[in-house]
Protein backbone atom coordinates (compact mmCIF):
# COMPACT_ATOMS: atom_id res chain seq x y z
CA UNK A 1 0.00 0.00 0.00
CA UNK A 2 1.26 3.93 -1.28
CA UNK A 3 0.16 7.01 1.20
CA UNK A 4 0.74 9.06 -2.11
CA UNK A 5 0.57 7.58 -5.92
CA UNK A 6 1.42 10.39 -8.35
CA UNK A 7 0.34 10.03 -12.30
CA UNK A 8 2.80 11.90 -14.44
CA UNK A 9 6.64 11.96 -13.82
CA UNK A 10 6.76 16.03 -15.48
CA UNK A 11 8.30 18.85 -13.42
CA UNK A 12 5.03 18.79 -11.09
CA UNK A 13 5.26 15.32 -10.32
CA UNK A 14 9.02 15.21 -9.83
CA UNK A 15 8.53 18.45 -7.56
CA UNK A 16 6.26 17.12 -5.63
CA UNK A 17 7.33 13.71 -5.22
CA UNK A 18 10.73 15.23 -3.80
CA UNK A 19 8.54 17.20 -1.49
CA UNK A 20 6.75 14.31 -0.19
CA UNK A 21 10.11 12.80 0.83
CA UNK A 22 11.64 15.45 2.14
CA UNK A 23 8.31 15.78 4.49
CA UNK A 24 8.54 12.03 5.00
CA UNK A 25 4.80 11.58 4.14
CA UNK A 26 4.83 8.19 3.77
CA UNK A 27 5.74 5.99 0.86
CA UNK A 28 5.41 7.79 -2.60
CA UNK A 29 5.57 6.29 -5.89
CA UNK A 30 5.33 8.46 -8.72
CA UNK A 31 4.38 7.03 -12.26
CA UNK A 32 5.54 8.18 -15.83
CA UNK A 33 4.25 6.37 -19.26
CA UNK A 34 7.62 7.42 -20.97
CA UNK A 35 10.33 9.28 -19.35
CA UNK A 36 10.88 11.37 -17.02
CA UNK A 37 10.02 15.33 -18.73
CA UNK A 38 8.42 13.66 -21.29
CA UNK A 39 5.37 15.41 -21.67
CA UNK A 40 5.28 19.54 -21.73
CA UNK A 41 8.48 19.71 -19.50
CA UNK A 42 11.45 18.84 -21.62
CA UNK A 43 9.46 20.76 -24.36
CA UNK A 44 9.38 24.29 -22.54
CA UNK A 45 11.90 27.01 -22.62
CA UNK A 46 12.11 27.56 -18.67
CA UNK A 47 11.22 31.29 -18.18
CA UNK A 48 9.95 31.81 -14.55
CA UNK A 49 8.17 35.29 -13.97
CA UNK A 50 5.88 36.67 -11.13
CA UNK A 51 4.89 39.45 -13.99
CA UNK A 52 1.28 38.71 -14.51
CA UNK A 53 -1.89 39.90 -14.16
CA UNK A 54 -4.10 37.91 -11.89
CA UNK A 55 -3.20 38.00 -7.74
CA UNK A 56 -3.48 34.04 -7.93
CA UNK A 57 -0.63 34.05 -10.35
CA UNK A 58 1.43 36.86 -8.89
CA UNK A 59 1.22 35.36 -5.53
CA UNK A 60 1.77 32.20 -6.02
CA UNK A 61 4.85 32.83 -8.22
CA UNK A 62 6.76 35.40 -6.18
CA UNK A 63 6.72 32.37 -3.75
CA UNK A 64 7.81 29.78 -5.83
CA UNK A 65 10.55 32.25 -7.33
CA UNK A 66 11.26 32.04 -3.81
CA UNK A 67 11.64 28.50 -3.84
CA UNK A 68 13.25 28.20 -6.95
CA UNK A 69 16.72 30.24 -5.54
CA UNK A 70 16.45 28.08 -2.56
CA UNK A 71 16.58 24.55 -5.45
CA UNK A 72 19.49 26.46 -6.64
CA UNK A 73 20.87 26.66 -3.22
CA UNK A 74 20.68 23.13 -1.88
CA UNK A 75 20.47 21.23 -5.17
CA UNK A 76 22.59 23.02 -7.33
CA UNK A 77 19.85 23.29 -9.65
CA UNK A 78 20.89 25.47 -13.18
CA UNK A 79 18.50 28.77 -12.38
CA UNK A 80 19.45 32.40 -12.87
CA UNK A 81 17.53 35.55 -11.77
CA UNK A 82 18.12 37.13 -15.31
CA UNK A 83 15.18 39.25 -15.76
CA UNK A 84 12.33 39.15 -18.27
CA UNK A 85 12.41 42.15 -21.59
CA UNK A 86 9.13 43.04 -22.99
CA UNK A 87 10.36 45.00 -26.06
CA UNK A 88 8.08 47.30 -27.79
CA UNK A 89 8.64 48.35 -31.37
CA UNK A 90 5.21 50.46 -31.56
CA UNK A 91 3.60 52.84 -29.56
CA UNK A 92 0.38 50.96 -28.46
CA UNK A 93 2.64 48.22 -27.64
CA UNK A 94 4.53 50.42 -25.35
CA UNK A 95 0.68 51.75 -23.77
CA UNK A 96 0.12 47.67 -23.34
CA UNK A 97 3.40 47.13 -21.29
CA UNK A 98 2.73 50.15 -18.65
CA UNK A 99 -0.90 48.69 -18.37
CA UNK A 100 0.99 45.76 -17.13
CA UNK A 101 3.12 47.49 -15.35
CA UNK A 102 0.60 49.04 -13.26
CA UNK A 103 -0.65 46.12 -12.11
CA UNK A 104 2.43 44.96 -10.82
CA UNK A 105 3.00 47.73 -9.03
CA UNK A 106 -0.31 47.30 -7.35
CA UNK A 107 1.22 43.82 -5.92
CA UNK A 108 4.37 44.93 -5.26
CA UNK A 109 6.15 44.04 -8.21
CA UNK A 110 9.25 45.89 -9.39
CA UNK A 111 8.83 45.85 -13.06
CA UNK A 112 10.38 49.22 -14.71
CA UNK A 113 10.50 51.16 -17.94
CA UNK A 114 14.46 50.78 -19.32
CA UNK A 115 15.98 52.52 -22.04
CA UNK A 116 18.03 51.58 -24.95
CA UNK A 117 21.43 52.26 -22.63
CA UNK A 118 19.85 49.63 -20.15
CA UNK A 119 18.89 47.22 -23.13
CA UNK A 120 22.64 46.96 -24.60
CA UNK A 121 23.69 46.32 -21.26
CA UNK A 122 21.55 43.16 -20.40
CA UNK A 123 21.27 42.25 -24.25
CA UNK A 124 24.42 43.08 -25.77
CA UNK A 125 22.90 41.50 -29.19
CA UNK A 126 19.34 42.42 -29.39
CA UNK A 127 19.20 45.20 -32.11
CA UNK A 128 17.87 48.42 -30.56
CA UNK A 129 17.01 50.72 -33.69
CA UNK A 130 12.92 49.61 -34.00
CA UNK A 131 13.07 49.99 -30.37
CA UNK A 132 9.66 52.46 -28.53
CA UNK A 133 10.00 51.62 -25.48
CA UNK A 134 10.59 47.94 -23.02
CA UNK A 135 9.66 47.00 -19.73
CA UNK A 136 12.04 44.96 -17.82
CA UNK A 137 11.17 42.38 -14.60
CA UNK A 138 14.29 42.17 -12.38
CA UNK A 139 12.73 39.11 -10.52
CA UNK A 140 12.11 37.14 -13.46
CA UNK A 141 14.83 34.22 -14.78
CA UNK A 142 14.83 31.33 -15.72
CA UNK A 143 15.84 27.62 -15.16
CA UNK A 144 17.30 24.44 -17.00
CA UNK A 145 14.38 22.03 -17.66
CA UNK A 146 16.63 19.01 -17.84
CA UNK A 147 18.68 20.17 -14.46
CA UNK A 148 15.63 20.52 -12.40
CA UNK A 149 13.85 17.45 -13.18
CA UNK A 150 16.84 15.36 -12.87
CA UNK A 151 18.57 16.55 -9.56
CA UNK A 152 14.91 16.97 -7.86
CA UNK A 153 14.23 12.91 -9.38
CA UNK A 154 18.12 12.09 -7.58
CA UNK A 155 17.44 13.58 -4.48
CA UNK A 156 13.96 12.18 -4.46
CA UNK A 157 15.09 8.69 -5.27
CA UNK A 158 17.66 9.27 -2.35
CA UNK A 159 14.99 10.25 -0.16
CA UNK A 160 13.19 7.03 -0.58
CA UNK A 161 10.61 8.00 -3.48
CA UNK A 162 9.60 5.33 -5.51
CA UNK A 163 9.69 5.92 -9.55
CA UNK A 164 7.80 3.70 -12.00
CA UNK A 165 8.78 4.69 -15.83
CA UNK A 166 7.80 3.36 -18.57
CA UNK A 167 3.85 2.43 -17.62
CA UNK A 168 0.90 3.79 -18.32
CA UNK A 169 -1.49 3.99 -15.93
CA UNK A 170 -5.34 3.06 -17.57
CA UNK A 171 -7.49 4.79 -14.69
CA UNK A 172 -7.37 5.93 -11.50
CA UNK A 173 -9.45 3.15 -9.17
CA UNK A 174 -12.45 5.33 -8.06
CA UNK A 175 -14.74 2.98 -5.57
CA UNK A 176 -17.61 4.41 -3.41
CA UNK A 177 -16.64 8.32 -4.45
CA UNK A 178 -12.80 7.45 -2.93
CA UNK A 179 -10.08 7.38 -4.82
CA UNK A 180 -7.83 3.59 -3.89
CA UNK A 181 -5.05 3.59 -6.42
CA UNK A 182 -4.32 2.96 -9.57
CA UNK A 183 -4.81 0.05 -12.64
CA UNK A 184 -1.10 -0.42 -14.05
CA UNK A 185 -0.98 -3.49 -16.61
CA UNK A 186 -3.86 -4.52 -15.61
CA UNK A 187 -3.02 -4.84 -11.87
CA UNK A 188 -4.34 -2.72 -9.25
CA UNK A 189 -1.40 -0.22 -7.34
CA UNK A 190 -3.62 1.11 -3.56
CA UNK A 191 -2.96 3.70 -2.52
CA UNK A 192 -4.07 5.97 0.27
CA UNK A 193 -4.24 8.92 -2.23
CA UNK A 194 -3.78 9.63 -5.84
CA UNK A 195 -2.05 12.61 -7.62
CA UNK A 196 -3.36 13.28 -11.22
CA UNK A 197 -0.29 15.37 -12.68
CA UNK A 198 0.14 14.21 -16.28
CA UNK A 199 -0.18 17.16 -18.06
CA UNK A 200 -2.51 17.44 -21.45
CA UNK A 201 -2.69 13.73 -20.62
CA UNK A 202 -4.36 13.93 -17.36
CA UNK A 203 -8.28 15.02 -19.23
CA UNK A 204 -7.85 11.69 -21.30
CA UNK A 205 -6.87 9.53 -18.07
CA UNK A 206 -9.75 11.57 -15.85
CA UNK A 207 -11.96 10.77 -18.48
CA UNK A 208 -10.87 7.02 -18.19
CA UNK A 209 -11.51 7.09 -14.60
CA UNK A 210 -14.90 8.77 -14.81
CA UNK A 211 -13.81 12.24 -13.51
CA UNK A 212 -14.51 15.32 -15.94
CA UNK A 213 -11.90 17.99 -15.99
CA UNK A 214 -12.51 21.21 -18.34
CA UNK A 215 -8.75 20.67 -19.74
CA UNK A 216 -8.08 21.73 -23.54
CA UNK A 217 -4.61 20.71 -24.99
CA UNK A 218 -3.28 23.30 -27.42
CA UNK A 219 -0.03 22.40 -29.51
CA UNK A 220 2.32 25.07 -29.62
CA UNK A 221 6.14 25.29 -30.88
CA UNK A 222 9.69 26.27 -30.52
CA UNK A 223 12.95 26.09 -32.22
CA UNK A 224 16.34 25.97 -31.10
CA UNK A 225 19.96 27.73 -32.57
CA UNK A 226 23.32 26.58 -32.60
CA UNK A 227 25.20 27.46 -29.12
CA UNK A 228 27.25 30.88 -29.06
CA UNK A 229 28.53 32.58 -25.80
CA UNK A 230 26.52 35.02 -24.07
CA UNK A 231 23.97 36.86 -26.78
CA UNK A 232 21.26 38.46 -23.59
CA UNK A 233 20.66 37.58 -20.47
CA UNK A 234 16.79 38.22 -19.76
CA UNK A 235 13.97 35.92 -21.66
CA UNK A 236 12.75 38.69 -24.24
CA UNK A 237 9.49 39.06 -25.37
CA UNK A 238 8.12 41.02 -28.35
CA UNK A 239 5.36 42.51 -27.37
CA UNK A 240 3.70 42.58 -30.98
CA UNK A 241 3.52 39.34 -31.55
CA UNK A 242 4.13 37.79 -28.50
CA UNK A 243 7.13 36.04 -29.74
CA UNK A 244 9.89 35.24 -26.77
CA UNK A 245 13.23 33.93 -27.26
CA UNK A 246 15.79 32.54 -24.04
CA UNK A 247 19.54 31.70 -23.89
CA UNK A 248 19.85 28.46 -22.49
CA UNK A 249 22.16 27.82 -20.28
CA UNK A 250 24.11 25.52 -22.64
CA UNK A 251 24.02 29.09 -25.25
CA UNK A 252 21.19 28.03 -27.58
CA UNK A 253 18.60 30.31 -28.53
CA UNK A 254 15.62 28.70 -27.91
CA UNK A 255 12.34 30.56 -29.48
CA UNK A 256 8.86 30.36 -29.98
CA UNK A 257 5.59 32.26 -30.95
CA UNK A 258 1.79 31.07 -31.86
CA UNK A 259 0.78 29.91 -34.91
CA UNK A 260 -3.04 29.16 -35.09
CA UNK A 261 -3.75 25.14 -33.95
CA UNK A 262 -6.53 23.27 -33.09
CA UNK A 263 -7.87 22.20 -29.62
CA UNK A 264 -6.50 18.56 -29.47
CA UNK A 265 -4.60 18.82 -32.22
CA UNK A 266 -1.88 16.47 -33.05
CA UNK A 267 1.78 17.25 -32.51
CA UNK A 268 2.73 17.91 -35.74
CA UNK A 269 5.72 20.29 -37.81
CA UNK A 270 4.45 23.34 -38.86
CA UNK A 271 6.32 25.23 -41.58
CA UNK A 272 4.22 28.36 -41.16
CA UNK A 273 6.11 28.29 -37.23
CA UNK A 274 9.14 28.31 -38.44
CA UNK A 275 8.67 31.36 -41.06
CA UNK A 276 6.85 33.08 -38.41
CA UNK A 277 9.14 32.61 -35.63
CA UNK A 278 12.30 33.59 -37.99
CA UNK A 279 10.98 36.42 -39.26
CA UNK A 280 9.52 37.72 -36.23
CA UNK A 281 13.41 37.58 -33.85
CA UNK A 282 14.79 38.64 -37.21
CA UNK A 283 13.86 42.35 -36.73
CA UNK A 284 15.14 42.15 -33.20
CA UNK A 285 18.65 39.62 -33.47
CA UNK A 286 19.82 41.09 -36.88
CA UNK A 287 22.15 37.75 -36.85
CA UNK A 288 19.16 35.16 -36.86
CA UNK A 289 19.16 34.75 -40.36
CA UNK A 290 22.59 33.73 -40.37
CA UNK A 291 22.62 31.41 -37.87
CA UNK A 292 21.31 27.49 -38.02
CA UNK A 293 18.36 26.34 -36.35
CA UNK A 294 19.52 22.84 -34.68
CA UNK A 295 15.82 21.44 -34.05
CA UNK A 296 12.24 22.24 -33.93
CA UNK A 297 9.61 20.73 -31.79
CA UNK A 298 6.18 20.84 -30.91
CA UNK A 299 4.25 20.36 -27.64
CA UNK A 300 0.94 21.07 -25.44
CA UNK A 301 -0.02 23.64 -23.26
CA UNK A 302 -3.18 22.30 -20.83
CA UNK A 303 -5.39 25.24 -21.59
CA UNK A 304 -8.36 25.42 -18.71
CA UNK A 305 -11.19 27.90 -19.45
CA UNK A 306 -9.44 30.63 -17.23
CA UNK A 307 -5.76 30.23 -17.80
CA UNK A 308 -5.04 29.33 -14.27
CA UNK A 309 -4.22 25.67 -13.09
CA UNK A 310 -6.19 23.23 -11.18
CA UNK A 311 -5.19 22.43 -8.22
CA UNK A 312 -6.27 20.52 -5.10
CA UNK A 313 -8.51 18.10 -4.11
CA UNK A 314 -11.58 17.10 -6.62
CA UNK A 315 -14.81 17.83 -5.28
CA UNK A 316 -16.54 14.27 -4.91
CA UNK A 317 -14.14 11.94 -5.03
CA UNK A 318 -12.29 11.51 -1.88
CA UNK A 319 -8.16 10.78 -1.94
CA UNK A 320 -8.14 12.58 -5.41
CA UNK A 321 -5.79 15.64 -6.07
CA UNK A 322 -5.14 17.27 -9.28
CA UNK A 323 -2.04 19.58 -10.50
CA UNK A 324 -2.83 20.31 -13.92
CA UNK A 325 -4.25 23.01 -16.29
CA UNK A 326 -1.23 25.01 -16.05
CA UNK A 327 -1.86 26.74 -19.88
CA UNK A 328 1.60 27.56 -20.33
CA UNK A 329 3.44 28.26 -16.93
CA UNK A 330 3.65 24.64 -14.98
CA UNK A 331 7.55 24.66 -15.29
CA UNK A 332 7.77 28.16 -13.51
CA UNK A 333 4.83 27.07 -10.53
CA UNK A 334 6.40 23.69 -9.96
CA UNK A 335 8.33 24.37 -6.46
CA UNK A 336 5.36 26.37 -5.35
CA UNK A 337 2.63 23.92 -6.34
CA UNK A 338 4.63 21.14 -4.56
CA UNK A 339 4.40 22.83 -1.81
CA UNK A 340 0.66 23.54 -1.84
CA UNK A 341 -0.12 19.88 -2.95
CA UNK A 342 1.90 18.65 0.07
CA UNK A 343 0.23 20.68 2.34
CA UNK A 344 -3.11 19.40 0.99
CA UNK A 345 -2.24 15.99 1.48
CA UNK A 346 -0.68 16.24 4.69
CA UNK A 347 -3.44 18.60 6.30
CA UNK A 348 -6.46 18.79 3.88
CA UNK A 349 -5.88 22.59 3.60
CA UNK A 350 -3.63 24.78 1.15
CA UNK A 351 -1.02 27.03 2.20
CA UNK A 352 -2.04 30.07 0.63
CA UNK A 353 -5.82 31.32 -0.33
CA UNK A 354 -4.77 32.15 -3.31
CA UNK A 355 -4.00 28.31 -4.29
CA UNK A 356 -7.04 27.46 -2.27
CA UNK A 357 -8.95 29.95 -5.31
CA UNK A 358 -7.73 27.34 -7.90
CA UNK A 359 -9.35 24.24 -7.09
CA UNK A 360 -11.70 22.31 -9.70
CA UNK A 361 -14.83 23.55 -8.18
CA UNK A 362 -14.40 27.26 -9.35
CA UNK A 363 -15.49 26.18 -12.94
CA UNK A 364 -19.18 25.21 -11.45
CA UNK A 365 -19.37 27.38 -8.91
CA UNK A 366 -18.99 30.35 -10.56
CA UNK A 367 -15.87 31.73 -9.32
CA UNK A 368 -13.24 31.34 -12.40
CA UNK A 369 -10.24 33.37 -11.92
CA UNK A 370 -10.34 37.04 -13.61
CA UNK A 371 -7.92 39.08 -14.68
CA UNK A 372 -7.39 42.43 -13.12
CA UNK A 373 -7.73 44.34 -16.47
CA UNK A 374 -8.06 43.52 -19.86
CA UNK A 375 -5.17 45.08 -21.37
CA UNK A 376 -4.59 45.55 -25.12
CA UNK B 1 32.16 13.64 -27.97
CA UNK B 2 31.87 17.18 -28.91
CA UNK B 3 30.16 17.26 -25.41
CA UNK B 4 32.94 15.62 -23.73
CA UNK B 5 31.12 12.55 -22.70
CA UNK B 6 32.91 10.04 -21.68
CA UNK B 7 32.19 5.89 -21.67
CA UNK B 8 32.13 6.39 -18.08
CA UNK B 9 29.94 9.08 -17.90
CA UNK B 10 27.01 6.78 -19.88
CA UNK B 11 27.61 3.50 -17.24
CA UNK B 12 27.78 5.82 -13.99
CA UNK B 13 24.22 8.03 -15.17
CA UNK B 14 22.82 4.38 -16.24
CA UNK B 15 23.38 2.60 -12.46
CA UNK B 16 22.37 6.39 -11.39
CA UNK B 17 18.56 5.33 -13.16
CA UNK B 18 18.95 6.66 -16.42
CA UNK B 19 17.91 3.58 -18.01
CA UNK B 20 16.82 4.80 -21.56
CA UNK B 21 17.94 6.56 -24.25
CA UNK B 22 15.95 9.57 -23.91
CA UNK B 23 17.41 10.45 -19.73
CA UNK B 24 20.82 9.78 -20.95
CA UNK B 25 20.47 12.15 -23.98
CA UNK B 26 19.36 15.01 -21.60
CA UNK B 27 21.43 14.12 -18.06
CA UNK B 28 24.61 13.90 -20.76
CA UNK B 29 23.88 16.13 -23.81
CA UNK B 30 24.73 13.10 -25.71
CA UNK B 31 23.68 14.09 -29.49
CA UNK B 32 22.76 17.67 -28.48
CA UNK B 33 25.86 19.24 -30.51
CA UNK B 34 25.50 20.19 -33.96
CA UNK B 35 25.69 16.49 -35.81
CA UNK B 36 22.47 15.78 -33.87
CA UNK B 37 23.75 12.81 -32.41
CA UNK B 38 25.03 10.78 -35.65
CA UNK B 39 27.74 9.28 -33.99
CA UNK B 40 27.28 9.33 -30.36
CA UNK B 41 23.81 8.09 -30.04
CA UNK B 42 24.49 4.75 -31.65
CA UNK B 43 27.75 4.49 -29.43
CA UNK B 44 25.43 5.00 -26.29
CA UNK B 45 22.45 2.95 -27.82
CA UNK B 46 25.37 -0.46 -27.57
CA UNK B 47 26.65 1.06 -23.95
CA UNK B 48 23.05 1.10 -22.88
CA UNK B 49 22.43 -2.17 -24.45
CA UNK B 50 25.40 -4.06 -22.93
CA UNK B 51 24.99 -2.65 -19.55
CA UNK B 52 21.14 -3.47 -19.07
CA UNK B 53 21.66 -6.63 -21.18
CA UNK B 54 18.96 -6.16 -23.71
CA UNK B 55 19.61 -6.26 -27.40
CA UNK B 56 20.12 -2.93 -28.48
CA UNK B 57 16.78 -3.86 -31.41
CA UNK B 58 14.71 -3.68 -28.45
CA UNK B 59 15.79 -0.26 -26.95
CA UNK B 60 14.52 1.86 -29.35
CA UNK B 61 15.45 5.14 -30.83
CA UNK B 62 15.40 8.71 -30.01
CA UNK B 63 13.25 10.96 -31.56
CA UNK B 64 14.52 12.35 -34.17
CA UNK B 65 13.87 16.47 -34.65
CA UNK B 66 12.73 18.47 -37.96
CA UNK B 67 15.51 20.01 -39.77
CA UNK B 68 17.36 16.54 -40.43
CA UNK B 69 20.66 18.89 -40.82
CA UNK B 70 21.53 22.55 -39.21
CA UNK B 71 19.54 24.84 -41.08
CA UNK B 72 20.35 28.44 -41.37
CA UNK B 73 17.61 30.80 -40.24
CA UNK B 74 17.49 32.83 -43.56
CA UNK B 75 15.94 29.79 -45.43
CA UNK B 76 12.70 30.68 -43.25
CA UNK B 77 12.67 34.48 -43.49
CA UNK B 78 9.54 35.78 -45.11
CA UNK B 79 8.00 39.89 -45.93
CA UNK B 80 6.45 40.68 -42.70
CA UNK B 81 3.43 40.62 -44.71
CA UNK B 82 3.88 37.13 -45.45
CA UNK B 83 3.58 35.53 -41.42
Amino acid sequence: MYDVVIVGGGIIGVSLALKLAEQGLGRVLLIERSYLGSGSTFRCAGGIRASFTSKEHIVLMKRSIELWGELRERLGIKYARSGYLWLASREEDLERIKGYMRIHHMFGLDTRLVDEDFVKQVAPYVDTSGMAGALFDPLAGKADPFDSVYKQFLAAKKLGAEFLIGKEVARVIIEGGVARGVEVDGGKLPARGVVVAAGAYSVHLLDRSGVKIPLTPVPHHAALTEDFERLFDPLIIDVASGAYAVQTFDGHVLMGVDVEEAPFGELGVRLAFLEKVVTVWSRWLKWLPGVNILRYWPGYYEMTPDHHPILGPVAGVENLYVATGFSGHGFMMAPVVAEEMASWIASGRPKSREAGNLVISRFEEGRAIKELAVIG
Amino acid sequence: MCERVTVEDVERAIDMGFRDLESLRRYLRIGMGPCQGRYCIPIALGILSRRLGVPIEKLGYVTVRPPLEPVPGKLFLRGAKDV
